[in-house]
């Protein structure tokens, strides 16, 4: 029933190829996904499962029913593009791009749905598959992403969070995706490890405006009080532990209107990240002190939107175990990496937030090459970006369910989350902000 | 009655007869530069050679001052002709105090020189009698604005209240009946000229610490707060202002870091800055003074520093009358002609006769007699004659032409005289200047 399975993907396993390329030439970027999902959505429902789209602006789910009932493992691929102008890949209708390899996860993704669909393995299935594809894992695009907040349309800015708080998680159990990189060592898949918790801010220095060349006395100048606070929160880092995995960075996004206008309306945009949200509190508290130092020393007003990002990535040590187990018969032994749970390199996944609800695992296969998020990031090798993860998560999941969900079962008896989803949601509920800073 | 030309020849003719003597008490107070409120050589030098002058001499004043006037025997106007005592501090100057590093780097000495000058010249029976009023002369303390830690001890001792001498002779009451005020300074314009009119700007003092919190530099600077950063952050702070400042106003806001830690492997905890803040007139000081501030407490904030900023009366922006003015111009052309007369620019530096100016007529013509750069190790007198015997000459003429006559000039330029502030007002001003402002989160 296994061999049957990983078979399926071996014979279809081109077009899984195809549907990872199909889906990169026409990368789009977060909750802006409506031509990827379409795609997706018809390749599932050729499949004959019942799809559900719209969800959270542009997510796709779809559930593989088993013979007999039991727990509901969901296959997650993330459908967005990034924003790298300078990549050979850029799709010319949206200015987005494949820079983060998400397209490579589609395709594994239908090669997992194409090999559990096959009636003879899907009646050996105690429980149930839920294909979800989540928007806007990218958290980019703040200011765009605020006006749909404003606007109903979503509440929370990424595609997992708003998902979550839409109940579309509410009868899953676990979860597991892969995600492509270029690093992460040698070996061809690596697991383990865990991901930076992150906060954004939208930091708005109000100035006021005078001809920069005849009455600069009579401006306020909100550039100036954006440099010095980038400026203070570089003199701040070396008060951050290398074991917080603090990061702070950011954008200028408006930086003033006309050269010989004193700018007065400038957009800041902030991220910090720590490698926990509880730690993230204390840093953040100190990067807000810095954004407001700089509207201080000016006279400027500052306006702080906090925006509730991730959280840190917390992987199951049980599903671990069983993706290890089934990726070392895969691929070899030695191409498969176990890393430290505390292990991370300082980004942060909106899994993180799932992390917090259920069990999970976020394994890397290693088939680009180039930086991450760089206009050098290409998926070179697509047997191991598409096929043989979709056969790992394939065979992972079948052992998750043999034995009447035995492994499955077993995962969720040690699992202990650490939120229950109602309080998942009011916790990001509470992670939202907005202050304006003056006169101080 | 005898004609003016006859007492201004007579003047001249004695000021001639001790212009060696003159020349060398300048030189003799160069090799012994004294700074502010240390000048104790220097006001018992000046004491003595009133003594011997046969004047009643009052010293002590605003610790080393000196005061002595040569009194017509007629009421009427009151002028002063001043000299300043101090020196700079310029190690590697040549005529540097090997000790102390104090020099004559702004060329004070001479205007000692210059106003013994007018004493020697007017002393005499049949000048006396053409004039009317009194001439008082004061050779005042500390010009220069430094050495503020050492300033401020004196103030906590209750020695003394400003940091500038004339502040002190006015708080001390010799400004009270002054209807006219001259001071000679010395210059590096072009050789041989003397410049007058001109402004300068005004300021106030600073002295800003930053505390912080030690913590092992290398082993866990997550619990230092860094001092240094806040400051330096402060000044970029600073520095971001300047576009703000009016071209007319001439701001000037130049800060030292005094202290910038302890050891190099602690986080600092402890940093210290001093900064002027200059303009050309009161609200754009205390305009730049505010931005400042803010900056300062910025960096404090950014950190989690506490900062204390306190803020010191400096001086006031001198503006220098007109008519006052015009009387010597001609009297300075009459010796070195039209030609060598120059009009002086607004200067941005600072000098404590800009609080006199607000207060009576005032001048303060340059003798452009030295090389090298003001307050540089390189600032010699090269031209004694003009800078001693020429200043002296030009400022007793021009005493002549105010108290001849029944005073008649005298009277019309201090009748027209419209002084920014009373003496009171002034003093109530200065104290407001006072501040000392805690700031932390």
């Amino acid at each position: 029933m296994r061999s049957l399975a990983l078979n399926r993907i071996d014979k279809h396993g081109d077009q899984f190829i195809n549907d990872a390329k199909a889906v990169y030439a026409t990368a789009e970027t977060g909750f802006n996904e409506t031509r990827t999902a379409k795609y997706v959505a018809d390749r599932l429902s050729s499949l004959g499962l019942p799809v559900e789209t719209n969800l959270a602006m542009t997510g796709v789910k779809a559930i593989l029913k088993g013979s007999k009932p039991g727990p509901n493992i969901a296959v997650i691929a993330e459908l967005d593009g990034l924003l790298v102008p300078t990549h050979p890949g850029v799709n010319a209708d949206t200015g987005a791009v494949h820079a983060c390899g998400h397209h490579a996860q589609i395709g594994m993704l239908l090669g997992v749905a194409t090999a559990l669909s096959d009636d003879e393995v899907r009646k050996h299935l105690s429980g149930s598959v839920t294909f979800v594809l989540t928007p806007a894992e990218e958290f980019i695009e703040i200011e765009k992403r605020l006006t749909l907040k404003e606007a109903g349309q979503i509440e929370f800015l990424s595609g997992k969070q708003e998902m979550i708080r839409l109940g579309i998680f509410d009868d899953v159990d676990m979860a597991m995706m892969t995600h492509t990189t270029s690093g992460n060592g040698d070996s061809a898949i690596s697991i383990g490890g865990t991901s930076n918790a992150h906060v954004s801010h939208q930091v708005k220095y109000i100035g006021k405006s005078a001809h920069a060349g005849g009455a600069p006395d009579q401006g306020i100048n909100a550039l100036q009080a954006a440099t010095l606070a980038t400026n203070a929160i570089n003199s701040i880092r070396e008060t951050f532990r290398e074991r917080d995995v603090v990061r702070v960075h950011g954008m200028l996004s408006r930086g003033g209107t006309s050269v010989n206008a004193v700018p007065s309306d400038v957009l800041y945009e902030g991220r910090v990240r720590a490698k926990s949200v509880e730690i993230l509190e204390d840093i953040k508290e100190r990067v807000i002190r810095c954004y407001r130092a700089g509207a201080m020393a000016m006279g400027a007003k500052v306006e702080l939107i906090e925006v509730a990002g991730y959280h840190a990535l917390q992987q199951d040590p049980g599903l671990i175990d069983v993706f290890v187990r089934n990726a070392r018969k895969i691929v070899g032994r030695s191409e498969v990496t176990v890393n430290k749970p505390d292990q991370t390199q300082g980004g942060s996944t909106d899994m993180g937030d799932l992390s917090t609800i259920m069990p999970v695992i976020h394994p890397y296969t290693n088939a680009a090459v180039g930086v991450g998020h760089g206009d050098d990031y290409l998926v070179e090798d697509y047997e191991r970006a598409v096929n043989i993860p979709a056969k790992i998560m394939t065979a992972t999941l079948l052992e998750l369910f043999t034995n009447d969900s035995l492994g499955a079962k077993k995962i969720l008896k040690n699992h202990t989350p650490k939120y229950s989803i109602d309080e998942y949601v009011e916790v990001q509920r509470s992670r939202f902000s907005s202050t304006l800073y003056e006169d101080e | 009655m005898t004609p003016k030309s006859d007492t201004k020849s007579a003047f001249l003719n004695n000021v001639n007869e001790r212009s060696d003597e003159l020349e060398r008490i300048s030189q003799d107070i160069l090799s012994h530069p004294e700074s502010g409120y240390k000048e104790q050589r220097t006001s018992e030098l000046v004491a003595n050679w009133f003594r011997t002058a046969g004047f009643e001499v009052q010293t002590g004043i605003g610790l080393t001052g000196v005061a002595a006037t040569l009194d017509t025997g007629k009421p009427g106007p009151h002028i002063a002709v001043m000299g300043e005592l101090d020196s700079l501090v310029v190690p590697g100057h040549s005529f540097a105090d090997e000790n102390t590093g104090a020099a004559h780097a702004c060329g004070h000495h001479a205007q000692i020189g210059s106003m013994l000058g007018v004493a020697a010249g007017l002393s005499q029976a049949q000048i006396k009698a053409e004039l009317t009023g009194r001439i008082s002369f004061f050779a005042t303390p500390a010009e220069e604005y430094i050495e503020l830690g050492f300033r401020e001890s004196l103030r906590a001792e209750g020695q003394i209240e400003f940091f500038g001498g004339k502040q002190e002779f006015i708080k001390l009451g010799f400004f009270n009946d002054v209807d006219i005020a001259m001071l000679t300074h010395t210059g590096g314009e072009t050789a041989g000229t003397i410049g007058v009119g001109g402004s300068n700007n005004g300021m106030i003092g600073k002295t800003v610490t930053y505390i912080g919190r030690a913590a092992h530099a290398g082993g866990s600077p997550h619990l230092g707060i860094n001092a240094l950063n806040a400051a330096h952050l402060g000044l970029a702070g600073i520095h971001a202002q300047r576009e703000t400042f009016r071209d007319s106003d001439t701001v000037r806001v130049h800060p030292v870091i005094t202290k910038g830690g302890d050891a190099v492997n602690s986080v600092p905890a402890n940093v210290q800055l001093e900064t002027y803040v200059r303009a050309s007139n009161v609200p754009a000081i205390l305009n730049a003074s505010e931005k400042v501030d803010r900056a300062l407490k910025a960096g404090a904030l950014a950190t989690g520093a506490t900062v204390e900023i306190s803020t010191s009366p400096g001086y006031l922006p001198a503006k220098y009358d007109k008519q006052l003015t015009e009387v010597y111009r001609n009297n300075a052309a009459s010796l070195i002609g039209d030609d060598n007369v120059i009009e002086l620019p607004h200067s941005t530096g600072c000098t404590d006769m800009g609080d006199v100016s607000q207060i009576v007529a005032t001048i303060q013509p340059t003798a452009n007699a030295t090389s090298g750069t003001g307050h540089g190790i390189d600032y010699l007198v090269e031209n004694y004659d003009l800078a001693v015997i020429k200043s002296a000459k030009a400022m007793g003429l021009t005493v002549i032409d105010l108290l001849s006559d029944n005073a008649l000039l005298a009277k019309k330029i201090s009748g027209s005289f419209k002084a920014p502030m009373s003496i009171s007002e002034y003093l109530s001003r200065m104290r407001g200047f006072r501040s000392v402002t805690m700031f932390s989160e």
